[in-house]
């Protein structure tokens, strides 16, 4: 292997790894806002790229459309936080995951009677043939992933840090009783919470649209989501982008390295592995005390 | 007493006299009923009882029937062989999985298993000269030393496996392995001061899945014979929980309602079919929010009521 296809591995690798890294993060914002992982946000990704796929179709220009749709995304991601969340949220872990499972399940279900099993092409005005940059050729693609989950990361972090509405999520995260006394509304915390999570899938359904193409399998990447949240440890958001990356990079290099078997097995010996030695990841806290 | 007697000798009699009065639909649509009971009853002594998610339900069920495939088809062994030797090959690999995962519970365990079922199907869709890969696996009709098992045959075949299982399952439920399981759900503290080791019981709990999970796998290669990996997908795998969710954690009783009315789902829905997994899920959600005891919880609350004994604790 040269070093220019190890290059070229790496940047690909990274552009998988960025959108693992925002799916990661939109497991990390709920989770640590209201102790829910939620399964079904791989779904919620799927419907961002199908939201696209109409607006695109009533004519709306790319450029409108991107923000239009993470607006729709993030009311969905509200309404199912009002109505099926909410009402079980101290309920035990069991009915929590199967909840959300069950969600992922209806959403996904009802694409494919709308749409069936066709796969879509979502036109992307930044999509064209291969930049030759020095001796590497990129597709222009995987720039713009790249590109916007670097700027992503920076942003959520001046969230976090700097608005009021960033503060109190992460105050409501340390401790719920706290962040109440002091008066933050938790339940906006939630919802908020969840409304960032569904618009962060929805940019990644976007994202990835004009690569692999709509279907409504598209939102099956969330496990590998899962992987990177683990790898990086829940409830820590710098663990979840480097765990996607990381996933990413790693997962590439197998392939090319080793074939396609090994590249969609390490995801998951990663996972269990990680689970059984170190389960609280790289950075994060344990989930439960087991 | 006689009730309970009624209760039991009813529903056993009609099903054995099922081919005198039902077409082959009818009867294949209640041995995939039967399937689904066993399978389910499996589930339900490790989630219902000992309380922990598996999602790898359908993966456990995948492995009993390929691996009965496997032996009948590539190796020439004998159905009525081939059918434990799958039960203990799923087991195995249960135990496997969940040795190490033994002392995890919870969400992890919830991500292990779904990791599991990950790996379950990518191994079948990666060694298509085995498992047929995507395309699936035809079968020949089982046969029960050198008698090929068909029609009635068949229906009664699965029929007593399916009554040695649900015997199984309630004894099972009464053992001290089952009072274990309770015991581990309700408080892992309590059980370790009883000296029941929580790991150990979460270890045997899920053996029994994965035997029964294997059992009904086996059997579904000889009702369906044709397997592909779509049908062991997590879809498949919810299915199992909302069988046990919708009929009843934690009980033998609740595992057969909930598997008998939500099998015979999809056939009330005919014609609109691509509705079944919506209704599935939207029945799943339902019950876990309005009625978290299930189907039989809610009977047993109605039948105290109308006794005058309040609610059963």
């Amino acid at each position: 292997m040269t070093w220019r296809i190890g290059l070229q591995l790496a940047l690909s690798g990274l552009s998988v790894g960025s959108i693992y890294a925002i799916i990661a993060l939109a497991l990390a914002i709920p989770y640590k806002a209201s102790r829910v992982l939620n399964f079904a946000q791989g779904e919620l990704v799927t419907l961002g790229a199908y939201i696209g796929l109409v607006l695109t179709s009533y004519g709306l220009p790319y450029a409108a459309m991107v923000p239009a749709t993470l607006l729709i995304a993030a009311v969905f991601g509200l309404l199912i936080e009002r109505l099926f969340i909410r009402p079980i949220i101290g309920a035990p872990e069991f009915t929590l995951v199967i909840a959300t499972f069950a969600i992922g399940l209806i959403i996904r279900a009802l694409i494919r009677i709308h749409w069936q099993d066709n796969n879509f092409f979502l036109p992307a005005p930044y999509a064209g043939p291969a930049l030759a940059i020095g001796p590497l050729r990129v597709n222009p693609s995987y720039l713009v992933m790249i590109g916007t989950t670097a700027a992503l990361v920076c942003l959520l972090a001046l969230f976090f840090q700097r608005t009021k509405l960033g503060k109190a999520m992460r105050a409501a995260a340390v401790n719920q009783t706290g962040a109440r006394l002091i008066g933050i509304r938790v339940g906006t915390v939630f919802g908020s919470a969840w409304a960032l999570a569904a618009a962060l899938g929805a940019l990644a359904g976007l994202l990835l649209a004009p690569v692999v193409g709509i279907n409504p399998e598209l939102g099956h990447l969330v496990v590998k989501a899962l992987v990177a949240a683990v790898i990086g440890g829940f409830g820590s958001l710098g663990g979840a982008v480097f765990g996607g990356l990381m996933l990413g990079i790693l997962e590439t290099y197998a392939g090319a390295l080793f074939g396609a078997a090994l590249k969609e097995i390490i995801p998951f010996a990663l996972l269990i592995a990680f689970l059984l030695v170190r389960p609280q990841g790289l950075w994060g806290t344990a989930l439960v005390r087991v | 007493m006689r009730f309970h007697a009624a209760l039991i000798a009813i529903p056993a009699l009609l099903l054995l006299a099922l081919p005198l009065l039902a077409g082959s639909y009818q009867i294949y649509l209640v041995e995939l009923i039967l399937i689904n009971v066993v399978a389910a009853i499996g589930l339900n002594l490790l989630t219902g009882n000992c309380g922990q998610i598996s999602l790898c339900h359908a993966s456990l069920i995948a492995i009993g029937a390929y691996g009965t495939a496997l032996l009948t088809t590539g190796w020439g062994v004998t159905y009525i062989v081939a059918l434990p030797a799958g039960v203990l090959l799923t087991t195995l690999l249960g135990a496997s999985l969940s040795y190490p995962a033994r002392r995890l519970s919870g969400l992890y365990l919830a991500l292990v298993t779904l990791g599991f079922l990950e790996v379950v199907s990518i191994a079948i869709e990666e060694f298509p000269n085995f498992t047929g890969g995507v395309r699936g696996l035809k079968l020949p009709p089982p046969e029960l030393a050198g008698w090929p098992l068909k029609a009635a045959g068949l229906y009664y075949f699965v029929l007593g496996v399916t009554a040695l299982a649900i015997c199984a399952g309630w004894n099972i439920r009464r053992s001290r392995y089952g009072r274990a399981f309770n015991a581990v759900r309700q408080s892992v503290i309590v059980a370790q001061s009883l000296a029941i080791s929580p790991g150990r019981t979460k270890l045997i709990a899920f053996c029994f899945a994965a035997a029964f999970a294997g059992l009904a796998g086996g059997l579904f290669t000889a009702v369906v014979g044709f397997i592909d990996p779509t049908e062991f997908d997590i879809s498949a795998s919810l299915r199992q929980i909302t069988f046990i969710v919708v009929g009843g954690l934690g009980s033998v009783l609740g595992s057969i309602v909930g598997a008998s009315i939500l099998t015979l789902l999809p056939e009330a829905l005919r014609g609109a079919n691509e509705y079944s997994d919506v209704a599935y899920g939207a029945i799943l959600l339902a019950t876990l929010v309005l009625a978290p005891k299930g189907l039989v919880g809610l009977a047993g609350s109605l039948l105290s009521r109308v006794n005058g004994k309040g609610p059963v604790p």
